[in-house]
């Protein structure tokens, strides 16, 4: 949103719970008059004297500095920028008015618009198996058969007048035969629209866990809690670590574990170097996989069988998780967030963050996680009075398809297809394994340093094609100085910095030679001077 | 007058037999286009009556070899196809198909078909013995 609303926001709560400014301004020890500026939108609030309000306030730091509302207002300008509306010349500056004065009507064109899009795949997926799936093809192939026959005979019986008794018993038996190879293959259809209409749901619950983080700004506080004192019980120096995991999953967890053979090797999906079954409580570690995925699989199990409760809890008071699905998927997302959190413990990783300068190969070395494990964890570095830098995070692969975003409050990440195609986290791909850092300034002005990288996810048997993702780290320019990769850049507001924008529907640089589509968005304050 | 039927279906083969029998015409099957294909060069039928869904080999493998063999060039060619894969067609028509009966078909329907294809080529053998 383009106006501040903070120092409103501040004084409407103070106003409501009963506190004079002389009152607050004393518990926070700043003076009435700085309190009072504050108020009124001429100075500034962010960081520790933020956290001191909002305490005091008794609220969250997002409810006042407008977080949920950029969100908001961000999310309309992705529906702004729907094709759908080309006619409707909706205008871009009524957002702020709108998500300021009418939030529940904003949110219910978010949600109007998301349930839209989820209808449109979900009917494109339904054409596109009706057209090409050939388990589709080859049951309505069985199905005509089995009636051609069915009628063939038939045909015959009523037909043909000089059957011998015989012949007629064998023809009857040929339409027991088929009428049930059609009733069998009838089933299998009707099972085959079942799975493929569940299928094509999934997308709504993936959209809940995404905004389920978002409003926990990526920190769990009561995970962090556990899996410190996860920690602790291991009582594991990092290299042992693993080692300890797998004792407290044969001991506390009865699990069965051996390792896996090369033939299993090869049949292994990058996504899994371990399979686990709940039934035969049995576990098998696929030896050769990438050490940091293993170990950090094994952290993800072990979370999933020792803070069953602390995940559950956690979901059962969003409100934003409303279907199973979306509770299952978020589930695993928190389990994923445990093990990050048991690897890569916060203060260690902090400290360690903060004297390395961000720089992402001496954590990875240091903790023994992957590129994007550490990327990752970066992310949630958000305890307050003990953050780390405000990192974005997204990660996308080779066809533009965004699979996990972490936008920040200015820095909008495509939810639906493609970012600008400029961006460094596309630029990764030429170069797979190669630091890509890029200094970004949006049509707003605003700066952002990109840091990407290009990674081959897994580690595929001879034959199987790799699976690319490119991960981007991305931060605000004011931040640049504070990690490695700012280093070697001229990092002053008149410095050269690549022009890029959001997506190009949300773009206003018409002279862009990357431009793929038509800008639908021409606001006054976005315009180039 | 010969017929071959190509079709992997057992009780569809055995009605089609009972049918075109009936018409006075000898019949001989196959289960699959290997087989179909050893029987056509021993001893080619008048009519070849061949779905498009064979195992191992496709339907319109089988017509393609047909149509590369000098002495099939000009054998009749009556396709099965399932009712609304109009991409089975064009593809059969381009390899080389007489005629098309879709999936499920009236016995009254294909017999025709069949005599048709079966005239036609009388026309044709006439007129090449005749050059």
């Amino acid at each position: 949103m383009a106006t501040p609303l903070i120092g409103l926001k501040i004084r409407e709560r103070r106003k409501e719970i009963g506190l004079t400014q002389t009152e607050l301004a004393g518990r926070i020890g700043i003076s009435v008059s700085y309190l009072n500026l504050i108020e009124h939108n001429k100075r500034s609030i962010g960081g520790r004297l933020l956290h001191q309000v909002a305490d005091e306030l008794a609220v969250g730091p997002e409810v006042l500095d407008g977080a949920t509302e950029r969100r908001l207002a961000g999310d309309l300008n992705e529906v702004v920028a729907d094709p759908l509306f080309d006619r409707n010349r909706l205008d871009p500056q009524a957002i702020d008015g709108l998500v300021g004065r009418y939030p529940a009507w904003a949110q219910a064109l978010v949600t109007l618009h998301r349930a839209f899009l989820d209808r449109s795949k979900a009917m494109h997926a339904l054409a596109d198996r009706l057209n090409h799936d050939p388990f589709l093809g080859d049951a309505i192939h069985r199905i005509l058969t089995n009636i051609s026959a069915i009628r063939s005979i038939s045909e015959i019986l009523t037909s043909v007048d000089d059957l011998d008794a015989e012949r007629q018993r064998r023809f009857h038996t040929i339409l027991s035969e088929e009428s049930a190879r059609l009733s069998s293959a009838a089933q299998g259809l009707s099972t085959f629209f079942d799975k493929a209409h569940t299928a094509t749901r999934s997308t709504t619950p993936a959209e809940e866990v995404d905004d389920f983080i978002l409003e926990n700004h990526n920190y769990f506080p009561a995970l962090e809690v556990a899996a410190a004192d996860l920690l602790r019980r291991l009582d594991a120096p990092p290299r042992q670590l693993e080692e300890r995991m797998l004792e407290r999953l044969e001991l506390d967890h009865r699990l069965n574990i051996s390792r896996a053979g090369p033939e299993d090797e090869r049949l292994r999906s990058a996504r899994n170097p371990l399979r686990y079954s709940q039934h035969s409580r049995r576990l098998i570690l696929l030896d050769s996989a990438p050490a940091a995925t293993r170990r950090f699989a094994i952290a993800r199990l072990l979370a999933r069988l020792t803070f069953g409760a602390e995940i559950e809890a956690i979901i059962a008071e969003s409100a934003t998780l409303t279907t199973p699905a979306a509770c299952e998927r978020a589930a695993i997302a928190l389990q994923s967030y445990c093990a990050g959190a048991v690897l890569m413990p916060y203060d260690r990783f902090l400290e360690d963050a903060s004297r390395a300068r961000y720089d992402i190969d001496l954590l990875r070395r240091a903790h023994g996680a992957s590129v994007e494990q550490v990327c990752h964890r970066l992310v949630t570095l958000r305890r307050p009075a003990a953050e780390g830098i405000p990192f974005a995070f997204m990660r996308s692969d080779p066809a533009g398809f965004v699979t996990k975003r972490f936008p920040l409050p200015n820095l909008p990440l495509p939810r639906y297809g493609g970012a600008c195609p400029l961006w460094a986290v596309y630029q990764a791909f030429q170069a797979p394994d190669t630091v890509v850092r890029q200094l970004a300034e949006f049509p707003s002005g605003d700066r952002f340093l990109f840091v990407a990288r290009a990674v081959v996810k897994g580690d595929n048997a001879y034959g199987q094609p790799r699976q690319l993702l490119s991960i981007m780290l991305a931060c605000d320019a004011l931040y640049a100085d504070q990690v490695v990769y700012g280093d070697r850049l001229d990092l002053s507001a008149s410095a050269p910095a690549d022009r890029v924008g959001a997506t190009c529907r949300l773009c206003a640089r018409n002279d862009c030679p990357q431009r793929q589509e038509d800008v639908i968005i021409q606001p006054q304050s976005l315009e180039e001077t | 007058m010969r017929v071959m039927i190509v079709e992997d279906e057992p009780n569809i083969v055995e009605s089609l037999s009972f049918v075109f029998s009936r018409e006075g015409w000898q019949v001989v099957a196959a289960l699959d286009g290997d087989t179909a294909i050893g029987h056509l060069l021993d001893e080619p039928p008048d009519v070849l009556v061949l779905d498009v869904m064979l195992p191992p080999h496709s339907g319109f493998e089988v017509l393609k070899r047909v149509r590369s063999e000098p002495s099939l060039r000009h054998l009749p060619v009556l396709v099965l196809t399932a009712r609304g894969q109009e991409k089975d067609r064009h593809t059969a028509l381009r390899l080389g198909a007489d005629a098309f009966v879709t999936k499920p078909f009236s016995n009254r329907d294909i017999v025709q078909q069949v005599r048709e294809l079966a005239v036609g080529k009388e026309g044709t053998d006439g007129a090449q013995t005749g050059c």
